[in-house]
């Protein structure tokens, strides 16, 4: 555990609640978590144990019902949803299982429209983007659409669209869900590298074989947190969680 | 994120669906077409009907019986030949004047006959009414005054009785009174959708006296009273010393003077207020064509669910959602409005070579109707765009 690096995240008894009275669903339960800096950190869980709801609360795509988020020392968990836009623009990168690339435009193109939000000049985004995508292994592939795309290509052209904005948190959700074995282990080793970097990344996923490659794993159940520091060996001997 | 790329991000989405996105804009299309051509056709037509008036004449005045300023109907007296003597003889504006009695009369020549307009006048009817003949002379004031039965024909009457022949000195029936023919006049037109070269002109006595047969307690009643004023200048003058002559004659102001400028001004209104008219039912095309901007944007933000929630993911503001709908709709009304404006003009030049018309084509219309495409893609593209953008981008994201 890397305790000499400052926190990147920090979430203090955030509860998120869904309806009221009898009804009321507890979808997290005084979640408590930390997370530094550099740190390569996987969220496990059963469906409805919370884990989804805490990266959408992690991503500021959502604010908790109550409880402090601390995102690289701003407590972000009441701003409005302007705020919230730009604090997702500046800070945050994310890739989904649906790579959520824009049909219509080539692999630069969908990688420099987060510059786009942030107002960047066009050199200054094309030239970003372009190093992004040799960053990650596409650099003969910037002109091609999603479409001309391999499944694999496709999702590393969601990861330089990620980290061409430069965040300091890189949220993953089910990664690699949508890929076979093979490209799995490519999407993996891109994570890999652009931890070894510097950047820190949370990836949710059900996938022990995947969460095995993180560093520590955190598991949800019931809307909590019952295990926050797991390494990939406790993982494999208790396997039944 | 700057307005530009908007714009470049708009155009971009638009044209990935050309059909649709000229689909589109059709009703707006349709909508600036017809209101430009409407309004174009109708200037045109304006245009025409007041060149028309110009062979009324700029120094000419008309005047008829009757009066908004009148008490009551039964009080009113008709003109009468001894008025435009008087208006001749005593307002120093009036140059000539030239009475008339119009009645449809059969009229024959031997075995031929036809119906026709047969108008008693003055010497003073060529001059006022801008007329000439092309063979033999005009009534004379001898002829007047000796109530002869002397005709000048209408080219198409001359044409229709004498075909080939030559009319001069032949003697026609009119009511089978016997009227030797004295000239012809030269071919005119039509005037005011009437032909004027379907005519005969009689002199206004023999008119009174033999063929209409009307009197009234004050003389010999007129039809219709045309008078020139000595210049064009000298018209509002001319209309001055009628109407107090007149006044001073009748008792009363139960008579009404017209100008070749208030006739215009009249003709002006009427067809301004026509073509604004339809103006106004051509622009329910261009609401139809924003409603149908509207309902296909509704569809596109449905569509693009997953998009919104992606741009909103990675930064977008609810804003930049808000305004790239916005732009997008815009975009298409004003393109809309543009290609809409540029059939409105070739349907109006079109018109123009088809017609005697000639159509002007309107500019402040165009600017008017382009505008007002860009205000009904702005207002209706409102609703989808803030419908997107109160998007949550998390079930944005998680929609299939």
């Amino acid at each position: 555990m890397k305790t000499d690096k400052p926190e990147i995240i920090r979430l203090e008894n955030i509860f998120k609640i869904y309806g009221s009275g009898e009804t009321e669903v507890k979808a997290l339960n005084n979640v408590s978590l930390i997370v530094r800096q550099g740190e390569y950190c996987s969220i496990m869980g059963p469906s409805g144990s919370g884990k989804s709801t805490a990266m959408n609360i992690i991503g500021c795509l959502d604010r908790p019902s109550s409880g402090s988020y601390y995102l690289d020392n701003v407590n972000v968990a009441q701003m409005n949803d302007t705020q919230l836009a730009h604090i997702r623009n500046k800070k945050l990168g994310f890739v989904f299982q649906q790579f959520h690339l824009l049909p219509q435009l080539s692999a630069l193109e969908n990688v420099s429209l987060p510059m786009v939000y942030a107002s960047l000049p066009k050199n200054e985004r094309l030239e970003k983007a372009a190093e992004a995508l040799k960053r990650v292994g596409l650099g003969n592939r910037m002109e091609n659409k999603p479409n001309q795309l391999s499944g694999g290509q496709q999702q590393r052209v969601a990861i330089a669209r990620s980290i061409v904005n430069r965040p300091v948190v890189l949220l993953a959700d089910e990664p690699t869900g949508a890929l076979d074995s093979k490209t799995t282990q490519e999407v993996l080793d891109i994570f890999g590298e652009l931890n070894a970097s510097g950047i820190t990344v949370i990836m949710v996923t059900h996938e022990p074989e995947v969460a095995r490659q993180t560093e520590r794993i955190v598991w949800f159940r019931d809307g909590e947190v019952v295990e926050s520091n797991l390494t990939p060996d406790d993982l494999a001997q208790t396997a039944t969680f | 994120m700057d307005i530009f790329e908007s714009v470049k991000i708009a155009i971009a989405t638009l044209g990935a669906s050309k059909l649709r996105s000229v689909l589109t804009m059709l009703g707006i299309i349709i909508g600036n077409a017809s209101v430009i051509t409407i309004i174009g056709i109708g200037e045109g037509a304006q245009n025409y009907t007041l060149k028309q008036l110009e062979s009324f004449g700029a120094n000419q005045l008309l005047i008829f019986s009757g009066s908004n300023e009148a008490e009551g109907f039964t009080s009113i007296r008709e003109l009468v030949l001894s008025d435009a003597e008087a208006i001749k003889n005593q307002a120093p504006a009036v140059k000539e004047v030239a009475p008339t009695i119009q009645s449809n009369l059969s009229i024959g020549y031997r075995s031929k006959r036809t119906s026709t307009s047969v108008r008693g006048a003055t010497p003073g009817y060529l001059s006022v009414t801008n007329s000439s003949v092309s063979r033999g002379s005009f009534l004379d004031l001898n002829q007047q005054r000796q109530n002869s039965q002397v005709v000048v024909l209408g080219p198409e009457v001359a044409r229709k009785l004498f075909e080939n022949q030559d009319p001069l000195g032949k003697e026609i029936q009119i009511n089978n009174i016997g009227f030797q023919v004295i000239g012809v006049m030269a071919a005119k037109g039509s005037f005011a959708g009437l032909n004027q070269d379907d005519a005969a002109y009689v002199p206004i006595t023999t008119m009174a006296t033999q063929l209409s047969g009307r009197r009234s307690p004050y003389g010999i009643p007129i039809n219709s009273l045309r008078v020139s004023a000595r210049d064009k200048q000298s018209v509002g003058a001319a209309a001055f010393q009628i109407t107090n002559l007149l006044t001073q004659i009748h008792g009363k102001k139960d008579f009404t003077v017209m100008s070749d400028k208030s006739v215009k001004d009249t003709i002006a209104q009427v067809t301004t207020a026509l073509s604004l008219m339809l103006a106004a039912i051509a622009s329910i095309s261009l609401l139809v064509g924003g409603i149908g901007i509207m309902n296909i944007m509704l569809v596109s933000v449905t569509e693009r669910t997953q998009e919104i929630g992606l741009r909103k993911a990675i930064g977008a503001t609810p804003t930049d959602i808000l305004s790239q709908f916005i732009i997008e709709a815009v975009i298409l009304s004003i393109t809309g409005g543009l290609i809409g404006t540029g059939i409105g003009i070739s349907g109006t030049i079109l018109v123009g070579m088809l017609t005697p018309f000639n159509p002007t084509v309107p500019f402040t219309a165009i600017t008017l109707a382009v505008s007002v495409s860009g205000g009904i893609g702005l207002f209706f593209g409102v609703v989808p765009a803030r419908r997107a953008s109160k998007l949550d981008p998390i079930v944005a994201l998680r929609s299939t």
